[in-house]
């Protein structure tokens, strides 16, 4: 099971954000259950959460319904993020939501960024201002982004940016299946973590082979999807060493407060 | 259980009429605030310690607690906070050891960090290093009040070498140390391992965040050997506006809410209330909910309200305590004395202090031999022992 959470800031009751990402999130469904693997989604709309985004900006309150959204991110195998574009940047309560969220929030997950605006000349908003965004909170941000003006709601634009998000899903579907190899429910011999696991150094710099994922070897081929990632084809990766994604979300949804595994005063002593 | 107030000293306009209080009515305000604490019937005065405007909170805390113990006879004094990063171990050893003298045992200290960012590199320190440094200074501090002729080598301050702390702690014996954090699990792990306090300062905070740092230490507290869990030194913090009639405590507490320094143009004041302590009402809703806080952090030590703050007038606050002491702190005793274990403490005097290092009671930093925690360090010792051994082969 692939957890997918969807951040998307739609300032209207219809708005094209939020219509933009209900569809990344369908076809993000859609190309993980070609590939054998069930997903849970949740949405959650900024647009509900502006008041107490700047509440905790200016006044350090952190409202409880933020940090529920905080968690979600925490939680999430997979990300999908839609900004609509004002004067060539994302949306500020868009960006607030990102800058807010802790450190490392996105360690190990992977990301897919989508925007929206009125012109062709905000397309490029999602790679100056959010990917490195996505990357300071060590996401991994797609290659493919989505970005749907005016026109791709047109008849005539349809077809592409239908073909952006189906390729921008699989990408998004093929990561996290790499990088959560134990999400299927088949799979249950790599265990996450663990001393045997290969360290993450040795997977740096070339391409080291990971142990075949499971998950793998019952899915279907897939037939015409149009992008399958190197990690399907090959069973390697450079940049996946096998169930980091899992041990990342371990790492950052582990109670810190939780008086069996909090980190020994002596340690902190010894320094 | 102790009852008290607990000061930022902030020097802020009074949002309804537009006048500021200079640094010095601000200072004999504080002063008098205290003493009418105690004439009030509270327990404790604790005051801050700040280097930076708005505030006129003193830069060392003794300097103001020891005119106010001057003055007073009964009241406990104490810090929120004592800042343990960017204050030299070695003056408030020695600064806090003076005033136990001057005012006769009646001291007690808050640690904190601070999360002034520029406060740290004034004093030579770096805010990055935060628990390094409350960790490394508070255990030289530990030392300096319990070991003559000290040598000491550290990472944050010069090498001391066969020092002792003038003068030494009154009869002996440390003041009782509180640590206050809000969100880092280190300090509640600190103060559990020395067998100190634990404050949580909840005055923004969700008594669910609140509680779950409270049982961190309690459950440590426990493992460390130093008594049960339910007996470990827990201090909440609070706010509260009242007044008889519970809508005229909102009305006369908004424009104030709506324009204090820190949470002012933030939250609504509804939002505040609900989320967090604040309880804006009659003395009866104060009642109802401060005494609730047992159920989610268990029997507890000390309870500090923030009064003096966002430009209140004087008078008001001194009238905000009158119905602390008259109304609210009598009842709230009689709540949290009924059904409370015999063998839960109460907040630390120095006469107790005494009494249980005398009876060779005090706490063993880390535990005791025979605890848990000894054990498990005494096998982490053995198991690094033997990988090296095994290396070295």
């Amino acid at each position: 099971m692939i957890e997918i959470v969807a951040v998307s800031t739609g300032l209207s009751e219809d708005s094209a954000t939020s219509r933009l990402a209900d569809r990344m999130l369908r076809s993000a469904e859609d190309a993980l259950a070609r590939r054998g693997e069930e997903a849970t989604t949740t949405h959650i709309n900024v647009r509900h959460l502006a008041k107490a985004l700047v509440d905790l900006t200016v006044s350090g309150f952190p409202a409880p319904e933020l940090d529920e959204a905080f968690a979600a991110v925490k939680r999430a195998s997979a990300v999908i993020t839609v900004a609509p574009v004002y004067k060539a940047a994302p949306a500020g309560i868009h960006t607030l939501f990102w800058q807010l969220v802790d450190d490392a929030s996105l360690a190990g997950t992977p990301v897919l960024l989508g925007t929206t605006g009125g012109t062709p000349r905000h397309s490029l908003a999602a790679e100056s201002t959010l990917r490195p965004m996505i990357a300071y909170l060590k996401g991994y941000a797609l290659p493919t982004s989505v970005f749907a003006a005016t026109d791709d709601w047109g008849s005539g634009e349809q077809a592409g940016l239908d073909r952006r998000i189906t390729q921008a899903a699989d990408e998004l579907a093929e990561l996290a299946l790499a990088l959560n190899p134990n999400a299927a429910g088949s799979s249950s011999d790599a265990a996450p973590g663990g001393a045997e696991d290969p360290a993450p150094e040795a997977a740096a710099g070339s391409a080291a082979v990971s142990p075949e994922p499971a998950a793998d070897s019952d899915a279907p081929a897939a037939p015409g999807v149009p992008y399958a990632g190197p990690a399907r084809e090959s069973g390697r990766s450079a940049i996946t060493p096998n169930g980091l994604g899992e041990r990342a979300r371990e790492e950052r949804t582990r109670d810190e407060f939780d008086p069996d595994s909090v980190t020994p005063f002596s340690v902190l002593l010894g320094g | 259980m102790e009852f008290g107030i607990f000061s930022i000293g902030d020097v802020t306009t009074d949002p309804t009429n537009g006048t500021t209080p200079t640094e010095g009515e601000r200072i004999k305000a504080t002063v008098t605030i205290a003493k009418h604490a105690e004439a009030a019937g509270l327990d404790v005065f604790a005051t801050g310690q700040h280097h930076n405007p708005p505030f006129v909170a003193p830069a060392n805390p003794p300097v103001l607690l020891a005119n106010i113990a001057a003055q007073t006879e009964r009241i406990q004094l104490s810090t929120a906070t004592t800042l343990i990063t960017t204050t030299d171990p070695v003056r408030i050893a020695e600064d806090y050891s003076y005033l136990q003298h001057l005012a006769d045992g009646r001291v007690d200290l808050t640690m904190g960090r601070g999360n002034t960012g520029p406060v740290y590199p004034w004093f030579g320190k770096d805010i990055r290093s935060g628990i390094p440094l409350a960790v490394e200074n508070y255990n030289l501090l530990y030392r300096l009040w319990r070991e003559k002729n000290l040598d000491w080598e550290g990472n944050f301050r010069t090498p001391l070498n066969s020092f002792t702390v003038t003068p030494w702690p009154l009869d002996g014996v440390a003041p009782f140390v509180w640590h206050g954090s809000i969100r880092s699990p280190e300090i509640a792990e600190q103060a559990a391992y020395y067998g100190d306090g634990f404050f949580h300062n909840n005055i923004f905070w969700p008594t669910s965040h609140t509680a779950r740092m409270v049982n961190l230490y309690r459950q440590r507290y426990e493992y460390y050997g130093h008594g049960r869990a339910d007996q470990a030194f827990v201090g909440l913090g609070g706010q509260v506006y009242m007044h008889r009639d519970s809508q005229q405590a909102v009305r006369e507490f908004r424009p104030y809410f709506d324009n204090a320094p820190v949470y002012g143009h933030g939250p609504s004041l509804e939002d505040f209330t609900a989320q967090t302590p604040l309880t804006v009402g009659s003395p009866q809703q104060v009642i109802e909910r401060y005494a609730g806080f047992r159920e989610w952090a268990g029997d507890y030590q000390r309870q500090l309200f923030l009064m003096d703050h966002a430009g209140l007038p004087l008078k008001t606050v001194l009238e905000q305590i009158d119905i602390l002491g008259e109304q609210v702190v009598p009842e709230l005793r009689k709540e949290f004395a009924a059904n409370r274990p015999a063998d839960i403490p109460e907040a630390p005097t120095h006469e107790w202090l005494v009494a249980r290092q005398r009876a060779g009671e005090a706490p063993v930093p880390g535990g005791a031999p025979g605890t848990r925690a000894h054990e498990d360090r005494l096998a982490a010792e053995e198991e690094a022992r033997q990988k090296q051994a095994s290396s070295t082969n």
